[in-house]
């Protein structure tokens, strides 16, 4: 229903309940985040996986998981091979929390080519293990979903070219009605950090000095240059 | 998709006086997110955040106050207890959920607020005087509404404050703790020329500063000094300018600022119900279809044939704003980000990007009583990319009411803040410069290419040395740039002089696509503390405003060198 039209079914029914003398509706109650977000960015979609099981992506893949989920395809040669190979490296400093604490939905954007089997091929090729799913189904279907979850472009020209959707991971954790996304391209260690806020009550969340130093120190000042007294004299005649 | 003149038909038609359409849809896909109900504007008058009471000294605590962390460790900046001086003045502030009504026809929604109020209360430093403020995390580890997540750093933004009191997004606390900041309340090196003006305090933390400022956690902190001061108009130093505004006690005893008046600006989407809404998935940048000012929907504000004050901030995650007076009256504008101008400017309207601040004086004198005058945003935004352009008639943001006469001692000085070490004085010492490219890529944002990482410093200024740094943005995007610990002054936008409304000192720069294109700025880099005497050294970010770019990792830090 339109906004107005709620009103008016509202400002009718306190109409009705005026004329008959039933109690008035009782005031709306906030809404319940988890449903909010499965019934409007988890689609129940068809999907098979690289073991050619067919599954519902929420009834068999998100219900009740965490899970970290990005877009990929077989033939990919931009940034899938950096994110899949991120996502392996995630996966083996998970161990054994993989398929137990989380779950790893890596779903094709090329559904033509991408067969099970395909994908089976990419999954042992790339040494996924238990708690990882390559996904295929339907072309619309995955077109909605993505779009469901954030990965898309607002430019319909670079939304269309499906090399730009295969850099995020999107984190759930679908009973704590908690998401949100990182980069696939940065550090694996970055990667399981948030995988690790994301699983993890916020009490618990790897925070502080053991975050920032997990990874070595590193500088890297590119884009610096020195300046030479000619062009600071260039500035200083600037109009006021 | 709606092509940019069709935006620009349907804001014609859909925003029409007083009533707030919906605006074309942001997204192809985003018919999943609804509409805000229909409010009646103008129904509530403007709130107005009351001012942090002191308390009594207490010990400062050694940092952390940091969540517990699975293997036992603590902040990355670990300091204290401090060493505070005898002067200091003490506040405590607690993050708190509250019942809060953004309007009288929507239900009460639970914010996240500073002492439970969005926005929080209103701080007032004198220069010179310290804080030193302990924020304790009392909100709820399980949340219903699932906007944000309870874990917190406290930013002041656009403060001159040591790394560890600077609100490091590693530097967490969590639900139950708390952490003390020291916050100097001095400028930059001693200068008075760059003295804050109005400065505002907010979330910081790692990945969820967005839904956390969203839900609430933003204030105000306005700081004062002899010349700019609190008693305002009645000051009877002859240093002081008389801007307008007074301090005023109320029966109750409290303190209030009359005529000069703090206003944060934010977006804001509800659902059917009322009830507020965050959508997780849009990295873009999160935009609502109501407007709230000081935590209220379109409300009113009683004024006196008098000159006041107001502080605008954009407290929006990703909207851009460009204001207008409906009755074509200018306003002058004597401030922005972090100092007063050098000179009042008259201007028909100004733009606010997420984060900045515009002090503008409006005078009310030549008006009638009764008389009824708009405060009108007339920029169309349909998604996180950028502005689209200006629209008429726009949307009425708050209403003005005259309604009384006033005696007005105040007065607008020619000069405010005179720039005493600006660019002639600071370029000659520049050695270094540095250009940051603000791309989209893969998804995300970059800068330089890199996403932020923890361990990772992109620059490493040396204390007390002056740099020139070029932002860059490509793509299309519109980015609000901030640098923290350092104000900096426009050298050039597109190679040009700046703006007349950008030559003061900032700390937020908007750049990108067409409007904005790339900027030049030059920075001082403070080289000491006073308040507690000590070098400026140490970690600080610099980072997109807008929040879902930030929180997508679209940050650098640099690491001041001794």
């Amino acid at each position: 229903m339109t906004p107005v039209a709620t009103r008016l079914a509202g400002l009718l029914a306190l109409v009705a309940a005026g004329c008959s003398g039933r109690p008035p509706e009782p005031p709306p109650t906030p809404p319940n985040v988890v449903a909010t977000i499965r019934e409007q960015q988890l689609p129940n979609i068809e999907l098979v996986t690289h073991e050619g099981r067919r599954v519902r992506f929420y009834d068999d893949l998100v219900k009740g998981r965490v899970v970290a989920i990005n877009f990929m395809f077989a033939t990919c040669r931009n940034a899938c091979p950096e994110s899949t190979q991120h996502l392996v490296e995630v996966q083996h400093a998970l161990g054994d929390r993989m398929g137990r604490d989380v779950t790893f939905l890596s779903i094709s954007l090329d559904a033509e080519r991408d067969t099970p089997e395909v994908l089976r091929g990419y999954a042992e090729a790339h040494g996924a293990g238990p708690g990882w799913y390559f996904l295929t189904g339907k072309h619309d279907d995955i077109e909605l979903l993505r779009h469901k979850l954030g990965a898309y472009e607002l430019d319909p020209v670079i939304d269309a070219d499906r090399t730009q959707h295969t850099g995020l991971v999107i984190l759930g954790n679908e009973p704590a009605g908690r998401w949100k996304a990182i980069t696939a391209l940065g550090k694996p260690v970055r990667i399981r950090q948030a995988i690790e806020r994301t699983i993890l009550p916020v009490t618990e969340w790897p925070t502080g000095a053991a975050v920032v130093n997990e990874v070595p120190y590193e500088e890297n000042e590119r884009g610096k240059e020195v300046v030479t007294a000619d062009e600071v004299a260039k500035l200083l005649v600037r109009d006021p | 998709m709606f092509s940019r003149r069709d935006i620009l038909k349907i804001g014609l038609a859909s925003g029409a006086y007083g009533a707030l359409g919906p605006g074309p849809r942001r997204r192809v896909f985003a018919d999943n997110l609804p509409s805000s109900p229909r409010t009646t504007p103008f129904v509530v008058a403007l709130p107005i955040a009351p001012i942090a009471q002191p308390t009594a000294a207490f010990a400062t605590r050694a940092d952390p106050g940091d969540c517990v962390n699975v293997d036992g460790s603590t902040a990355f900046h670990v300091h204290g207890p401090r060493v505070v001086p005898t002067n200091s003045q003490f506040f405590l502030i607690h993050e708190q959920a509250r019942p809060h009504s953004f309007h009288p026809q929507l239900p009460a929604n639970v914010i996240w607020g500073y002492n439970g109020m969005a926005p929080g209360p209103t701080f007032i430093a004198r220069s010179g005087t310290p804080f030193l403020v302990r924020f304790v995390n009392d909100l709820p580890q399980n949340d219903p509404v699932g906007i944000g997540e309870p874990i917190s750093a406290i930013h002041r933004h656009g403060g001159f404050q040591a790394e560890e009191d600077d609100g490091y997004p590693i530097d967490t606390f969590c639900t139950g703790q708390s952490r003390d900041y020291f916050y100097p309340n001095e400028p930059a090196d001693g200068l008075v020329q760059n003295e804050e003006s109005t400065l505002w305090y907010h979330d910081h933390a790692i990945d969820i500063t967005g839904p956390n400022v969203y839900r609430g956690l933003a204030g105000f902190y306005l700081s004062f000094d002899a010349v700019d001061s609190i008693a305002g108009e009645l000051d009877t130093n002859p240093q002081a300018l008389r801007l307008p505004g007074r301090m005023v006690s109320l029966p109750s005893g409290e303190q209030f600022r009359e005529f000069d008046v703090p206003i944060v600006i934010q977006d804001k989407l509800f659902d059917r119900n009322g009830f507020l809404v965050f959508d997780t998935f849009d990295h873009n940048g999160f935009l609502g279809d109501k407007f709230v000012l000081n935590g209220a929907i379109q409300p009113f504000f009683r004024v006196a044939r008098r000159k006041y004050r107001f502080r605008f901030l954009n407290g929006s995650n990703a909207r851009f704003y460009q204001l207008f007076l409906s009755n074509g009256q200018p306003f002058v504008a004597i401030a922005t980000d972090d100092s007063l101008l050098e000179h009042p400017v008259t201007v028909k309207s100004f733009e606010i990007g997420p984060a900045e601040r515009v002090e503008v004086v409006i005078d009310f004198t030549n008006t009638t009583l009764g008389q009824e005058i708009f405060l009108v945003n007339r920029l169309q935004q349909t998604d996180g990319r950028k502005p689209d352009g200006l629209v008429s008639p726009g949307t009425q943001l708050l209403k003005f009411i005259v309604d009384r006469d006033a005696a007005d001692p105040s007065r607008v000085p020619d000069t405010l803040r005179p720039v005493t070490v600006g660019p002639q004085q600071l370029l000659p010492q520049v050695r270094v410069k540095r250009t940051f490219e603000f791309e989209r890529s893969d998804g995300a944002w970059v800068i330089n290419g890199e996403f932020f990482d923890e361990n990772r410093i992109d620059a490493k200024p040396k204390r007390g040395t002056p740099e020139i740094w070029t932002l860059k943005s490509g793509g299309g995007w519109a980015h609000p740039v901030h640098v923290h610990l350092t104000d900096f002054f426009i050298l050039s936008r597109n190679d040009s002089t700046p703006p007349v409304l950008e030559r003061g000192r900032k700390d937020t720069v908007a750049i990108g696509g067409p409007d904005f294109g790339d900027v030049k700025i030059l920075l001082p880099f403070p080289a000491n503390f006073r308040a507690v005497p000590r070098p400026v050294t140490g970690r600080f970010v610099f980072h997109c405003h807008n929040i879902e770019h930030e929180d997508m990792r679209m940050m650098g830090q640099f690491d001041v060198q001794p």
